[in-house]
């Protein structure tokens, strides 16, 4: 049962997305002009890559990219190949740096700043938004961030402990 | 030279960069259906989606009824007074109805373009990146919904299935920045009983308008009038109301005039939809797609 329960996590983060995007952001709270983009998948993912396994963060990155991109975008290709390339940037980067909690969390928002200019860039080349890059950084980026950091460091504690403890009793 | 050839990690880079582009370039071309093994994931998303949704929605609905609640008084007082219109509405409305049946009959026209049976649906998922605002339904071909079927809230038009899987389906909003999402609309003229026809397409995300264009240069576009669809696009039904218009401008080279229409229905929170089966198709449409067929066929 414990095998199972890292992919039931990532799937449920996948899900709780589309429903974060559903039922929070649209509200008026938020008066429609901000984007608050979920990207908890991603953050969880490239956490997996810090401290639990390059191979198995990269596999995770691969599928779900594909997933993302079949399921919610339609588009085949943007997600499939932006997640891995994120996730390894951001291995990458913790190998030279400190790996303690403050640096991760700073090094995995970057993932995501990352993931967003990646996602505008491509989007906009194929003009699916029209939306101009100063519109993008203040309606749409930096709220993304805000929300993101706040989801890094909820989860960041409990997910370093599970997948740590994970890795071990793979390697036993 | 050789040396940046043998570097592994750029190699992959490129080839990965060429797959990139040509996987874009396969989904970007206009698809009838997605593949099965496309829909067979979107179900299965979907079937969790339908899990986590539910509580969720349960959840925000508490939240949305306490803040009911507190607008309660003045909404009642507002209402109040609209009931009073409403029975004057109605005898006409009916009125009118068997009016209409009785016409019909006399022009032996049994069937109309705006004839439609509403398929109820409820919004289960949200493409979460919202660069292009799709939705997914938790209704799919089982329940009759195929795509290019206009969807519409309580307040008017929002959309259209984009595709249909066996137990979902996903929708594309009026606001979708895609250059095949359009839509034949008509200006209703009260007054005059005339009709100006134009096409929706396009976003404006600022000013949260739709753009309507290619009316005609001589055309008398006012504020406030209602657009409708026109039902000649042959799958959606007529006269399903999609907003008023704001603002009417020349087009780029003044042959045509481009109007600024603000949509009836909320395009952000959208919970229960319904998706509109016609009835019947345009006949002019239908011998087309016949005599098409046939070509085909020898």
């Amino acid at each position: 049962m414990r095998k199972y329960l890292l992919p039931l996590l990532f799937i449920f983060l996948f899900v709780i997305e589309s429903t974060f995007a559903l039922m929070v952001a649209p509200t008026e709270m938020f008066a429609n002009e901000r984007w608050f983009i979920p990207h908890f998948l991603l953050g969880a993912i490239m956490l997996l890559v810090i401290f639990g396994s390059k191979k198995l963060g990269l596999l995770y990155a691969f599928i779900f990219g594909l997933l993302f991109d079949i399921v919610y975008t339609e588009i085949i290709g943007i997600n499939l190949f932006l997640f891995p390339v994120v996730t390894y940037i951001v291995y990458q980067l913790m190998k030279i740096l400190q790996n303690n909690l403050i640096v991760t969390t700073i090094i995995t928002l970057f993932g995501v700043a990352l993931m967003e200019l990646g996602s505008y860039g491509v989007n906009f080349i194929i003009s699916i938004t029209t939306m101009g890059f100063s519109d993008f950084i203040f309606s749409r980026f930096i709220p993304t961030l805000i929300l993101n950091l706040i989801f890094i460091i909820i989860v960041i504690f409990p997910l370093k402990k599970y997948f740590e403890r994970y890795v071990e009793r793979l390697s036993l | 030279m050789p040396q940046f050839f043998l570097n592994k990690r750029l190699i992959i880079l490129l080839v990965s960069i060429i797959i990139l582009v040509s996987l874009i370039g396969f989904s970007l071309r206009e698809r009838d259906s997605v593949t099965w093994p496309e829909q067979f994931l979107k179900d299965m998303t979907g079937w969790a989606q339908n899990i986590v949704a539910g509580p969720t929605q349960y959840i925000a609905g508490f939240f949305e009824n306490v803040q009911d609640l507190q607008n309660t008084y003045e909404e009642n007082k507002e209402l109040k007074s609209r009931l009073d219109k409403l029975a004057f509405l109605e005898a006409e409305v009916q009125l009118l109805e068997k009016d209409n049946a009785e016409l019909r009959e006399i022009l032996e026209k049994e069937d109309s373009l705006t004839d439609y049976e509403p398929i109820q649906a409820t919004v289960i998922g949200r493409n979460p990146l919202r660069w292009e605002e799709k939705l997914t339904l938790n209704k799919g071909t089982r329940d009759g919904i195929e795509a290019n079927m206009a969807v519409i809230t309580a307040n008017g038009l929002i959309g259209k299935v984009k595709s249909a899987q066996t137990f979902t389906s996903t929708i594309q909003l009026v606001s979708s920045k895609d250059p095949t999402n359009r839509i034949s609309a008509v200006v209703q003229n009260g007054e005059k009983k005339e009709e100006t026809f134009g096409l929706i397409e396009g976003y404006d995300e600022k000013t949260k308008r739709l753009l309507m264009t290619k009316i005609p240069y001589d055309a008398k576009v006012e504020k406030e009038q209602m657009v409708v669809t026109s039902g000649y696009g042959g799958v959606f039904p007529k006269g399903l109301p999609i907003g008023k218009v704001v603002e009417v401008t020349p087009a780029e080279y003044g042959l045509t005039q481009t109007a600024y229409i603000e949509p009836n229905a909320d395009l952000y929170d959208i919970q229960h939809v319904m998706v509109t089966k016609l009835n019947s198709i345009n006949p002019e449409i239908q011998k087309e797609l016949e005599e098409l067929n046939e070509e085909e066929e020898s």
